[in-house]
């Protein structure tokens, strides 16, 4: 078997003074696949993707990225990690509302010499990266990318957050909820668009929701609640 | 460098509450800078008060006593000095000039001073400068000529051939009157910013022919009464001064002489360095500028705090945008030095600001002040101590800087990436 993007064993997490969080024998996902990880509140999700990022330190077990075990990192070297090889969408307000478009999209570069030379040696330069992203994502007005970015529509702003994962080419994108403020229509235009973006960037795609009526579009779905056992069972989460 | 646009760019995204803060800091800075350049100016033009003049003799009293009715023109003198006393040392071969003055009149509420000529030509002040006639002339050999000083002569609206009349005694409201001898003005001095203004300069001669016919401090009345005419033909030459400034030919004799004249056998003599005794004046005073200069340094530190304030309560609203840098790869010390340099920014920033205003100031009220107080307000850069005190803000600006950057620096690590707040 060739070696996984992420592999988790065996792991184990809980915030101090408080009952297991989580609880997962194993989970895997390989170069270039799209996981739709479906994840309702209380789930353990949150907790999750700050271990995935190297925020937190599992309890036991391991996280394999790459190969690499981010348990062996120290703090400073996770961070590094992290943004050397994930991007990151998240819900909404995923933006420095201060800053243009075309910075926002650049900020990995800025922290990632790694993403910064990947970037520049695609496109020619990282300026250059960033205008073809957004592009390919529909933002090809020149005058958008210097505009400040709360000036855009929250289905733009994703679209941004979006080249701002992509940028410099990282091995994985996580996505936590970024449809979940769009309305149906774009949603579905978003995730397609991130799909060919990802592809073309060779990048695994893990997508976290509750809303199960994406997951038919991933290579693979899997749901939190049964794979980690320390989560609470639904009905109680309702209740 | 990146952090830098970073930090200033979410400063200038909240522009209004970071332009309150750095006004705050620049207005406490000009405050501090401007008590500092006065408290310097001060004590400058204090010290410059009087110059050139190596030793003030006068009679045994206290050095700051002296000094204070000699070059102030406040309070009196304990006891005169012999014109005898005068001359000994007038025509000593150390001394290369003697100016005697004698106090004790006044009019309309400023000090008369009689002198002699040698008065306008050797009497420094400042950085060595001789007094300068605005107008008219020295007073001659007519006992009844008066040479005013500028602010005397501007207050009181006097001009050249002006007649006035001199007052016994130096109260404020007179009731003897010298009006029988009225003096005319023959000149008019050009500003200094010392006590010169301050005082009318009449001859030895006419102090002495204004008081020729008085005995034990009442005039005569009557057939004893003697007429300015017939002063003017009168020995005039007086019987005691109330000081001596001297000047002499090698410094290195000062301390040899002042010795000298202190132990003087034929009359109890007190001399004086000005600069010496201008010191321990200072000191008596410096006490109201050191708690000016403390209040303004307190103001800074409000300016300062008001700026921590400001900047830790925007932490809770920044979280956002601090888990944001964190998911693209800032580090927590990245945050950390992130809100460092906002501190710094925004002092910085106060800092310009303050010495603009200082400037700005100083430009508009340099005339006023000068003519009002005889302060020189220079439009200099920032002296040593001013840089020290500027660097001092900074460092406390930095340190102040550093309690939000902690603070972060916690928060981002607890929070890490989740911005579901």
């Amino acid at each position: 078997m060739s070696q996984a993007l992420i592999e988790l064993t065996d792991l184990g997490f809980a915030w101090p003074g408080q009952a297991p969080l989580l609880d997962i024998p194993a989970l895997r996902l390989e170069p270039g696949e799209s996981l739709f990880l479906k994840g309702p509140s209380g789930s353990g999700k949150t907790t999750l993707l700050g271990l995935l990022g190297g925020v937190q330190k599992p309890d036991r077990g391991h996280i394999r990225l790459l190969g690499q075990d981010l348990g062996e990192l120290k703090l400073a070297a996770r961070d590094r990690f992290r943004v050397d090889h994930t991007g990151y969408i998240f819900q909404q307000f995923n933006l420095l509302p201060f800053l243009s478009v075309r910075e926002n999209v650049e900020l990995p570069c800025r922290f990632s010499p790694i993403r910064a030379r990947r970037a520049s040696e695609r496109h020619g330069s990282i300026d250059q990266a960033a205008a073809t992203l957004l592009a390919h994502l529909g933002l090809n007005d020149p005058a958008l990318l210097a505009r400040r970015a709360d000036s855009l529509s929250i289905g733009q702003q994703q679209r941004v957050a979006a080249a701002r994962a992509l940028i410099g080419q990282p091995e994985l994108v996580i996505a936590d909820e970024p449809t979940s403020a769009l309305d149906a229509d774009t949603r579905e235009a978003f995730i397609r668009l991130l799909f060919t973006e990802c592809r073309d960037a060779g990048a695994s795609l893990l997508f976290v929701s509750h809303d199960q009526s994406l997951a038919p579009l991933f290579d693979r779905q899997l749901s939190l609640l049964e794979l980690n056992r320390a989560a609470r069972p639904a009905s109680d989460l309702e209740a | 460098m990146y952090l830098l646009r970073l930090a200033l760019a979410s400063l200038a995204n909240r522009r209004f509450t970071a332009f309150l803060t750095a006004f705050a800091i620049a207005l406490s800075v000009c405050l501090l800078l401007a008590v500092e350049r006065v408290r310097t100016e001060a004590r400058a033009s204090f010290a410059s008060t009087i110059s050139g003049t190596d030793l003030i003799v006068g009679a045994r009293s206290g050095s700051v006593n002296l000094l204070l009715y000699s070059v102030f023109r406040i309070g009196n003198a304990t006891n005169n000095i012999r014109w005898d006393s005068y001359e000994h040392y007038a025509n000593d071969k150390r001394v290369k000039w003697a100016i005697p003055i004698s106090l004790g009149d006044s009019h309309r509420g400023y000090r008369v001073m009689g002198t002699t000529t040698s008065y306008f030509e050797h009497y420094q002040y400042g950085r060595r400068q001789n007094l300068q006639l605005a107008q008219g002339r020295a007073f001659a050999s007519d006992p009844f000529e008066v040479v005013l000083g500028a602010e005397v002569a501007e207050a009181l609206h006097y001009k050249l051939g002006d007649p006035l009349v001199l007052a016994h005694g130096v109260a404020a409201v007179s009731l003897v009157k010298h009006d029988d001898k009225p003096f005319t003005v023959v000149g008019v001095l050009q500003r200094t910013g010392t006590p010169v203004d301050r005082t009318l300069h009449i001859s030895l001669a006419g102090m002495e022919a204004i008081h020729i016919d008085w005995h034990n401090g009442i005039p005569a009345r009557g057939a004893g009464k003697v007429s300015a005419e017939q002063a003017r033909h009168m020995d005039l030459k007086p019987a005691a001064i109330t000081a001596v400034m001297l000047g002499l030919n090698n410094k290195i004799a000062t301390f040899s002489l002042q010795r000298e004249i202190n132990e003087y056998r034929n009359e109890p003599l007190l001399a004086i360095l000005p600069g010496v005794a201008l010191q321990e004046l200072w000191s008596l005073m410096g006490t109201a500028e050191q708690a000016l200069f403390v209040v303004s340094l307190f103001v800074v530190l409000t300016g300062l705090i008001g700026m921590l304030t400001a900047i830790l309560t925007s932490l809770n609203e920044r979280r956002r945008e601090m888990a944001i840098l964190r998911s693209v790869g800032a580090r927590p010390w990245h945050i950390a030095g992130l809100l460092v340099l906002e501190a710094l920014a925004l002092a910085v920033a106060g800092i310009l600001a303050g010495l603009g205003l200082l400037y700005l100031g100083i430009a508009l009220a340099q005339g006023y002040v000068q003519a009002n107080y005889g302060l020189f307000l220079p439009l200099a850069w920032p002296s040593a101590q001013e840089w020290n005190l500027l660097a001092i803000i900074l460092g406390a600006a930095l340190l102040m800087g550093s309690v939000p950057a902690w603070r972060a620096y916690r928060q981002s690590l607890a929070d890490g990436l989740s911005i579901h707040l």
